[in-house]
């Protein structure tokens, strides 16, 4: 029978808040490859972390599955204590993702698409709320064409523009700087900062280390589907088992 | 391991008697003759391939509502036995009705045509789990697909059915062709004792498959937690941590 | 806001923005069109020139056609989905799962409902039937049978999104599966063109109402567990 699990609070002098994401030996395959091989971490509420690593190592699986796009092949996960297998659409309200992939619908206009989101996000006041954004990101010029004539640039300012709409709790952001001119790349930090200021948990996977660290509390490293190391504040690991693979922990 | 040997037997005895019962004990049919007993054996193939896909598709539901692998071993065992007793049923369909009717295929038998469209559905679930390599998604997938087209099995007879009811041509075959069996008693005696010994056969083939299955399940599962340990064993080869991993102080390790 | 209502509000968001994009789209909706036109006029080069002969199949062919062309049209309506991985977005929406599925449904059934008015003419023009009095009848069915295509299609479509064979998967899994609305659909064409001698058409729609009802039924229930990766 699934059940939520209760963060068991560690037996220390003071009370630490549960972490905001918590993973447990998190595995993906895909295939014949492993893009996950069992990553335990766990994040502080309200702290923004940068996941590092090359290509392939894993970062993007990770969000994926965090944002319940992808189940896990193995392990568990909980955002603010909350299974995201056993309950996912608790967890849908509560997290963010901004992935490469823009999900844009490019027949209809940019404003078109976010009033789209803004109706199955149950956004008070969706147009008042479409323009607010649009003025946010800078798109109310371009409001009314169609996305397909948009640059990538403009389609990654959009995607964010969706975000825009609900307030989160855990903020999920894959390569949010790639494609954007260097107002655009502004732009991004400026909301990073505000989601930090709001106690916004946050990670961010990039390439451009030196960028996301600025900004971020912490930082965690991945290769090859594992998390090797981290530093900074508000991000903890465990060493992957090497030993006994553990046995699927919770239902697929 | 004894007790699936055990059905084993008894199939086999149950099958060979009735067989013999049926093909050579009971009187030929008055009209039809000997070909008449490829009932004997039509019968409970078609019995059975409808009983695998109940099988197949209640456990797919089982699949979603569990999410136990077990129940999509079963499913998967109910379609393989279930695809081999459908295609008998429909060559035996079609060589009974060859003598009887003058043709190999009738449109308007609402079984025959039923069971066609059971075949086509059958190989299309097999196909689809073929093509899906991930072995969750494959079982969801499959349950989902199994009980939309288990679901769609009876609309289909009884629109064959209408078919035929509504159809005003000439009667199918002639009319004194229709069974007339000479020994009422042991004609039943005959079917119902094929189809309780093939349904037995049928339970030992689907705990066999299903074991197999099983065993084919682990393997596949060794190979990807042995993949995934050896993804970590090579990604901590490789990229050896500057430092420790950090672990936070007091909390539950791995 | 009560439960439903709110599905319902999805679900018609859903369709709205489907069909938004399919209009603006178009090329699909032409080109469907134009396929399933081009194969109502190869049916008659296939079992013509007999005109008699033609007339009689008619009603079988014109559903055919329609069932072959609304293969295309509920493909392109996921097909949306999948070009710039909006179909994710969609997934993560805090959303009952049976409403992102009646929203498509819907979607798909003004296309198919689109195309079998289109066709309906044509059949007239090329295989010489007089629809006269048959209106109201044909009208129904038409209806009927589109739901029914849209209702299988969506889901069959939702089956095969992610597969890289799915242009031949979802014909091949949808086809058997649709095989009774044709049958019923074609008897209740035939009789309504005839004026119903037997007095069956109203059995005949009865059945695709049935039909049309089971499968949204088992689509809108099972739909969920498609969306999940």
């Amino acid at each position: 029978m699934p059940q939520t699990t209760i963060y068991a609070a560690p037996r220390t002098r003071e009370q630490t808040p549960p972490p905001a994401v918590a993973t447990h030996q998190l595995a993906r395959l895909f295939g014949r490859s492993a893009a996950l091989a069992g990553v335990t971490m766990r994040v502080a509420a309200g702290r923004t972390i940068a996941l590092l690593g090359p290509n392939g190592a894993g970062k993007t699986t990770l969000l994926r599955i965090l944002a319940t796009s992808l189940r896990p092949s193995f392990g568990r996960a909980e955002i603010e204590s909350i299974d995201i297998v056993a309950r996912p659409d608790v967890v849908r309200r509560r997290v963010a993702y901004l992935s490469h992939a823009t999900g844009l619908y490019d027949d209809l206009t940019g404003a078109e698409n976010l009033a789209f989101t803004a109706t199955m996000r149950s956004v008070p006041e969706p147009h008042a709320a479409v323009d607010r954004v649009l003025a946010e990101v800078g798109l109310t010029a371009d409001a009314d064409r169609r996305v397909r004539s948009y640059s990538a640039g403009m389609r990654r300012r959009l995607a964010l523009g969706r975000l825009l709409l609900n307030d989160w709790a855990v903020v999920l952001l894959d390569e949010p700087h790639a494609a954007l001119d260097a107002d655009g790349m502004a732009l991004v930090d400026r909301l990073l900062q505000r989601w930090h200021e709001a106690g916004v948990t946050i990670l961010v996977a990039s390439h451009q280390a030196e960028r996301v660290t600025r900004l971020a509390d912490g930082w965690a490293r991945l290769d090859s589907g594992l998390l090797i190391e981290t530093g900074g504040s508000g991000v903890e690991a465990d060493a992957p088992d090497l030993v006994g693979v553990p046995a699927q922990v919770g239902r697929a | 391991m004894t007790l699936t040997r055990i059905l084993g037997a008894v199939a086999l005895v149950a099958v060979v008697g009735a067989s013999i019962f049926a093909l050579f004990i009971v009187p030929a049919d008055v009209n039809q003759g000997d070909a008449q007993r490829i009932m004997y054996v039509h019968v409970p193939s078609a019995w059975l391939a409808y009983l695998s896909f109940g099988v197949t598709a209640l456990s797919g539901i089982a699949y979603l509502w569990r999410r136990d692998l077990r129940f999509d071993a079963v499913a998967l065992a109910g379609a393989e036995i279930g695809v081999m007793f459908t295609a008998f049923a429909i060559w035996g369909g079609m060589m009974w009705g060859r003598p009887v009717w003058g043709v190999f295929w009738q449109w308007e038998d609402p079984r025959l045509t039923t069971t066609a469209l059971l075949l086509a559905l059958y190989l299309g679930y097999l196909l689809i789990r073929r093509l899906t390599e991930d072995p969750y998604r494959r079982a969801t997938r499959a349950a989902v697909v199994g009980i939309v087209a288990a679901v769609d099995i009876p609309i289909v007879h009884f629109s064959v059915e209408w078919w035929r009811g509504l159809h005003q041509g000439p009667t199918i075959g002639s009319p004194d062709k229709v069974l007339h069996p000479s020994a009422p008693g042991l004609f039943v005696i005959a079917l119902v004792g094929m189809v309780v010994a093939f349904t037995i056969a049928w339970s030992w083939l689907m705990v066999r498959r299903y074991q197999l299955a099983r065993i084919e399940w682990q393997i596949e599962e060794h190979g990807r937690l042995g993949r995934i340990s050896a993804a970590r064993r090579a990604a901590l080869a490789t990229s050896p941590p500057a430092g420790e991993p950090v672990a936070g102080p007091g909390v539950e390790g791995a | 806001m009560n439960g439903l209502r709110a599905d319902a509000a999805v679900a018609w968001a859903i369709a709205r923005k489907d069909a938004r994009a399919e209009l603006r789209g178009r090329q699909a909706t032409v080109s469907t069109l134009f396929f399933a036109a081009l194969v109502l006029l190869l049916f008659g080069f296939a079992l013509g020139p007999d005109a008699r002969r033609l007339t009689e199949a008619a009603p079988g062919l014109l559903w055919l056609a329609i069932v072959f062309g609304s293969l295309l049209s509920v493909t392109r309506l996921h097909q949306l989905e999948v070009e710039d991985g909006a179909l994710d977005e969609l997934a993560r929406y805090p959303v009952e799962r049976y409403a992102i599925y009646l929203g498509k449904l819907l979607a798909g059934f003004a296309v198919v409902l689109v195309l079998g008015g289109v066709l309906l003419p044509v059949v007239a023009i090329l295989y010489g039937i007089s629809l006269g009095e048959a209106w109201p009848a044909l009208v129904v069915t038409v209806l009927l049978g589109a739901i029914g295509l849209a209702a299988v299609g969506t889901f069959y479509a939702g089956v095969t999104v992610r597969m890289a064979a799915r242009e031949v998967m979802l014909p091949l899994l949808m086809l058997p599966v649709v095989a009774p609305l044709l049958l019923a659909a074609v008897k209740a064409t035939t009789a309504a063109l005839a004026g119903d001698p037997l007095g069956d058409l109203g059995a005949w729609l009865q059945l695709l109402a049935a039909f049309d009802l089971v499968m949204i039924v088992a689509g809108a229930a099972t739909y969920g567990y498609l969306l999940e990766e």
